[in-house]
């Protein structure tokens, strides 16, 4: 109940945020462009709608995801309302989660909303509705969320600005790692090929989390494919928000 | 208003003013357009841009789509030299291997500029990368039917677009009509045809008619001598 109330409070002040109600605006104008982009070109009309759609559901969010994730816990330091909130019987870990979970409900009403406008688009171009791209968004949501559980736990123990650097960085090598080792097993020796092995196994591969390309196209993905990358994207979860709730724990807010 | 404001308004509404001559003035004084078709693309290696692209490579490719459009049609109108538009195809198809109208369309584009060897290339390189759509092998045969003239390679493609899901039912019968090599001028006005009513493309329709008109003016000129005699 405590965890609602933070997330309830977070979500409130997320949506109260300036940032939001400009990168939504954004997200749907991107969408919206494609009607024009649509008269430019001739075959592949509903393939630009679509690809644009979800880059900008993908792109907008991670805006949201790192900027918006970034002030949760250190504004609250920063205004020092952290010291009414912790005087009340709410554990740290209960915070961490709380804010974690008003965000993520922050994200999840922008997807809608940009999915919402996607959807209705190509249905206007198309004359039906393309289920097929629910489950690249769904993944696009979940990559969102470990976005914003790795904004939380850099927010836990450095700046705003140094935060949103990391989380960046989370995001392009979590979209690289694939490639990275792809070019290590090409050109590099035994010992990089390792390392860049063992690397794409640990770090985040967030690539796992775009099937943009198979959605628009409509290609079969593999068994399993969609319930595995929740479950691995729910594994990163754990993981990030536990060493945030570690980190929070010791410092020393007295 | 104290004297800062008035400054203040007066500096916005001569701003205000001053934007569009000074636009026109800058539009007079800009460098010519070279011979009016724009600079040349910028084509960069697909396998260097797809992973700095972080996983937008599919609208990249939909951009370089909206380029290759632009640079065929500012080169149809002005000088017919389309060196760049093979390499423009071929990023486009990097990029998204599975964008069949850049296949379809592009290869289209190529055999139109007489650039038969890149326009079979990038048809042979969609069927690679997707073997179980019939549109590639069926538009390949078509190219090799209709611009070429090589009946025996025409037939083959059509071959493996007749085992493959969701083919038209005309094709057995383009098959079965170049297996006794008649009537030429007929099939291939059933070709383009078949092109303009599978397609919901505008641009694609409207080249087909154009196409059908030829023939027919041909079929007029063949039976008018006869006629004549």
């Amino acid at each position: 109940m405590r965890i609602v109330a933070i997330a309830f409070m977070a979500f409130t002040e997320a949506v109260r945020d300036r940032i939001l109600y400009s990168l939504l605006a954004f997200a749907l104008a991107m969408i919206g462009s494609s009607i024009v982009l649509v008269r430019l070109s001739v075959g592949g009309e509903a393939k630009i709608v679509k690809d644009l759609g979800l880059g900008a559901i993908s792109l907008v969010g991670v805006l949201i995801a790192v900027f918006i994730g970034v002030g949760l816990v250190s504004r609250e330091i920063d205004r020092r309302t952290i010291y009414t909130i912790m005087a009340r019987p709410i554990c740290r870990a209960e915070f961490i989660l709380g804010k974690f979970c008003g965000l993520g409900l922050t994200l999840l009403v922008n997807v809608a909303v940009m999915t919402v406008g996607l959807l209705s688009l190509a249905w206007l171009l198309e004359g039906r509705w393309s289920p097929e791209l629910l489950p690249a968004v769904l993944l696009a949501y979940v990559e969102l969320l470990l976005l914003t559980a790795a904004a939380i736990l850099f927010s836990a123990f450095t700046t705003p600005t140094l935060s949103a650097i990391f989380t960046l960085s989370v995001f392009v090598i979590g979209r690289l790692i694939g490639d990275l080792r792809a070019f290590a097993e090409q050109f590099g020796g035994a010992g990089l090929r390792a390392l860049a092995t063992g690397l794409s196994y640990v770090f985040p591969n967030l690539a796992r989390f775009n099937i943009s390309e198979a959605s628009v196209h409509a290609l079969p993905l593999g068994t399993g494919y969609i319930p595995l990358a929740l479950l691995y994207g729910g594994a990163y979860l754990i993981l990030f928000l536990a060493a945030a709730m570690a980190i929070f724990a010791r410092q020393d807010l007295k | 208003m104290s004297r800062r404001g008035v400054l203040g308004a007066t500096l916005t509404v001569a701003a205000m003013i001053a934007v569009v001559p000074l636009s026109l003035a800058l539009e007079r004084r800009a460098p010519p357009a070279e011979g009016g078709v724009g600079p040349a693309p910028v084509l960069l290696r697909a396998s260097i841009l797809r992973p700095l692209l972080l996983g937008f490579h599919p609208l990249a490719a939909d951009l370089y789509w909206l380029r290759t459009i632009q640079y065929f049609g500012a080169h149809l109108q002005t000088d017919e030299q389309i060196p760049h538009l093979y390499g423009l195809v071929d990023l486009v198809t990097s990029l998204d291997p599975h964008f069949i109208d850049a296949y379809q369309i592009g290869g289209l584009f190529l055999a139109i500029g007489k650039r038969f060897p890149e326009a079979i290339a990038i048809y042979e390189k969609g069927i690679a990368a997707n073997p179980q759509r019939w549109e590639l092998p069926y538009d390949l045969g078509r190219l090799y039917f209709l611009d070429l003239k090589d009946e025996a390679q025409a037939l083959r493609w059509w071959e493996v677009t007749d085992r493959l899901p969701g083919r038209p039912h005309y094709v057995p019968r383009f098959m079965a009509r170049l297996y006794t090599k008649t009537g030429s001028l007929e099939t291939a006005f059933e070709l383009w045809n078949a092109m303009y009513e599978g397609s919901d493309n505008e641009w694609v329709r409207k080249t087909a008619k154009q196409e059908m008109q030829k023939i027919l003016a041909q079929m007029k000129a063949q039976t008018a001598p006869k006629a004549g005699r």
